[in-house]
């Protein structure tokens, strides 16, 4: 007997309408951004702010049209997607999402055409909000659209990386005038240099605290006794705020370089790279010897003994087995310390050790938005990149993961 | 621990005296800072002035305090209500999006999204706030995912059997059982918020991080362990206090 039967059965979705809510949600969203706020603003030079336009004088009408045309189509397919031939209408909106993020730089082509003076050698195009929640919004179908349609992370790499060449095509030979490129051309050298300053910092703290991390690790299995003080150690260097740690280091390091000449041939100083390296591993190591940790002690006790019955030694045991079934795990940890620490190295600005936070930090000095984006908006892609390409690795490496 | 162990401990004085002690530690940094000059001349035997005065202490704990306790309202508020929304029957469909944002939007560093939110809206408190409700947010959502998930399909059937409505099957079955792992979301959330709210001292907004800036510009360590010394004991206070509530949870 099925205790079941009385009960009240959540009722099915009435057939004649039953659209993907979440798509026609956000492309509505994405139709009344494009029509509503302001595409694009423009301003004669750096310091006055711009005038904003609506996508009608943006773009044009066939523009205009074009756009809200493709939206419209996606509104629609959103309304029939739940429909017998659901798989077709995703694949078609999949189609459509990317039709329009391709044809976004064109539009800022097209903005640049109509509305910048060829002749104001200064004026600039700045992106209105308009086209950022459009785009925004186009990225949250991609994600739903990549989850309906169940993508493979590779698939959804090789649709993305074409759209990423077009708009660095794009960004690199037409769109000039835009403010964020003005800006990048007044310091495309010092723009390179804060990109290698930041991956350096980054890569090396990373390194050193996944060495450090490893190591106290394996001190922790070996002495159980030790564990909880290392813990408390750890938790509490993440409580100290990430502005005040740097501070803290200036003085000690200063200290250093003037009483240590080691240190000062080094290149230590209380600015600079030094103290930055310092906090970044200190914040690091927490969540690397967590994970490193947790990772080693997690794997199966039975395992560990049918390799013991094997005949495996207890190295073998350890280099054959343990480790590598904790690597995905530990690599988590590497994906998260990488990603705090991008963030993290944008604060190092403050005390000197360049990288992508000294435009931030003097944009927002010279109250220059466009240069706080040029600052920003690398850093926001760094950090997803090294997320994606990270978690691909552990999911490659998760025993009967994706291959 | 056993449960019998955990409602020892929650009755035990001593614990629940933590958190006083923390609160009181930092009443008297607040109030009794000037007292500690001596101290402080030992990081900088140089300088003209020791501590910082250019706005009083307890006006910048308060300031530090608001930020945080408006951002930690918005966030807990929004976070339990999209938590709840995806798992019911109507809000299925956002479920797989809300998730996949909760986990992409932890990888944007909040000084990048600070720094972004400043060209919407301008200088000040503003920004900063935007900026600890979106970091907030994700920790919340993430818990409130999982505490629900994971309530047995079973007890759920059980209530429904028992008569329950949808809606007290929520209140009475399902949030009390999640609780725990809701509060662990909120206390990550709001511990994380105390300690970056002092990034907004970087965009004009007047708070703890005050302090550290004006010692990181002037070299002036004692200012940064001030505004260091105050926002760790405000950390220390908020997490033991969730502490002993999520002891409490366990007790019962």
């Amino acid at each position: 007997m099925s205790l079941k039967d009385p009960l009240p059965v959540a009722k099915g979705r009435l057939c004649w309408f039953s659209p993907n809510w979440v798509l026609l949600l956000l492309s509505t969203l994405a139709l009344g951004a494009f029509l509503g706020l302001e595409i694009v603003s423009v301003a004669p030079n750096r310091i006055v702010s711009g005038t904003g336009y609506p996508v009608f004088s943006a773009l044009g009408w066939p523009g205009t049209l074009l756009g809200a045309g493709l939206i419209l189509a996606l509104i629609g397919l959103s309304c029939m997607a739940d429909q017998r031939h659901y798989r077709g209408a995703y694949r078609a909106m999949l189609a459509i999402v990317m039709a329009l993020l391709g044809l976004m730089p064109f539009a800022l082509m097209v903005a640049i055409h109509r509305l910048v003076d060829s002749d104001l050698p200064q004026a600039r195009l700045g992106i209105g909000a308009g086209f950022w929640v459009t785009l925004f919004v186009l990225l949250l179908a991609l994600v739903e659209l990549r989850t309906r349609l169940a993508l493979a992370r590779i698939w959804s790499w090789s649709l993305l990386i074409p759209i990423g060449l077009l708009w660095w095509l794009c960004l690199s030979l037409w769109l000039e005038p835009l403010a964020l490129m003005r800006e990048y051309h007044s310091r495309s050298e010092q723009f390179f240099t804060a990109f290698r300053q930041h991956l350096e910092l980054v890569g090396t703290a990373v390194g050193i605290s996944l060495m450090l991390g490893m190591g106290l690790a394996l001190l922790m299995r070996r002495y159980p006794g030790g564990q909880k003080a290392a813990f408390a150690v750890l938790n509490f260097l993440q409580t100290i705020p990430s502005l005040a740690l740097f501070g803290l280091l200036l003085a000690p390091l200063a200290w250093l370089a003037a009483n240590v000449p080691l240190a000062a041939s080094l290149g230590i100083s209380g600015i600079g790279w030094a103290p930055a390296l310092v906090a970044l591993v200190a914040y690091s190591l927490l969540p690397m010897v967590r994970n490193t940790f947790i990772a080693l002690e997690e794997v199966s006790p039975a395992v560990i003994d049918a390799a013991h019955g094997m005949g495996m030694s207890t190295r073998q045991v350890f280099l054959q087995v343990r480790l590598p079934l904790a690597l995905p795990v530990m690599l988590e940890g590497v994906r998260i310390t990488t990603v705090q620490a991008i963030g993290l190295t944008t604060v190092a600005a403050l005390i000197g050790a360049g990288g992508f936070g000294t435009f931030v930090f003097q944009g927002l000095g010279q109250a220059a938005m466009d240069m706080v984006l040029l600052g920003a908006l690398p850093i926001l892609l760094m950090a997803s990149v090294a997320d994606a390409l990270l978690g691909a690795v552990s999911d490659f490496l998760r025993p009967g993961g994706a291959k | 621990m056993s449960t019998k162990s955990a409602t020892h401990n929650a009755r035990s004085p001593w614990q629940l005296g933590i958190p006083l002690v923390w609160l009181s530690l930092l009443g008297l940094a607040v109030t009794g800072m000037a007292q500690l000059e001596g101290v402080f001349r030992l990081f900088e035997p140089d300088v003209r002035s020791v501590i910082y005065s250019r706005v009083d202490f307890s006006l910048l704990l308060g300031r530090h305090l608001f930020v945080v306790a408006i951002a930690a309202l918005v966030t807990i508020t929004v976070g339990l209500a999209a938590g709840i929304a995806v798992t019911r029957n109507k809000g299925r469909d956002f479920l797989p999006l809300v998730s996949q944002l909760a986990s992409i939007g932890q990888t944007f560093p909040p000084v990048a999204v600070l720094a972004l939110a400043v060209p919407v809206l301008g200088f000040g408190t503003l920004p900063i706030i935007v900026a600890l409700m979106l970091y907030g947010l994700l920790p919340i959502v993430r818990n409130t995912l999982t505490g629900l998930q994971e309530v047995d399909a079973g007890i759920k059937e059980a209530a429904q059997a028992m008569g329950m409505t949808s809606g007290q099957i929520l209140r009475q079955v399902e949030l009390p059982m999640a609780a725990p792992v809701i509060l662990a979301g909120i206390r990550t959330s709001v511990t994380i918020n105390i300690a970056t709210a002092a990034l907004g001292a970087t965009v004009g907004a007047s708070n703890l991080g005050d302090p550290i800036i004006a010692g990181i510009v002037n070299g002036n360590t004692a200012y940064v362990v001030q505004g260091a010394l105050l926002i760790g004991l405000l950390a220390l206070s908020v997490d033991s206090t969730f502490e002993q509530v999520q002891r409490r949870l366990k007790a019962y």
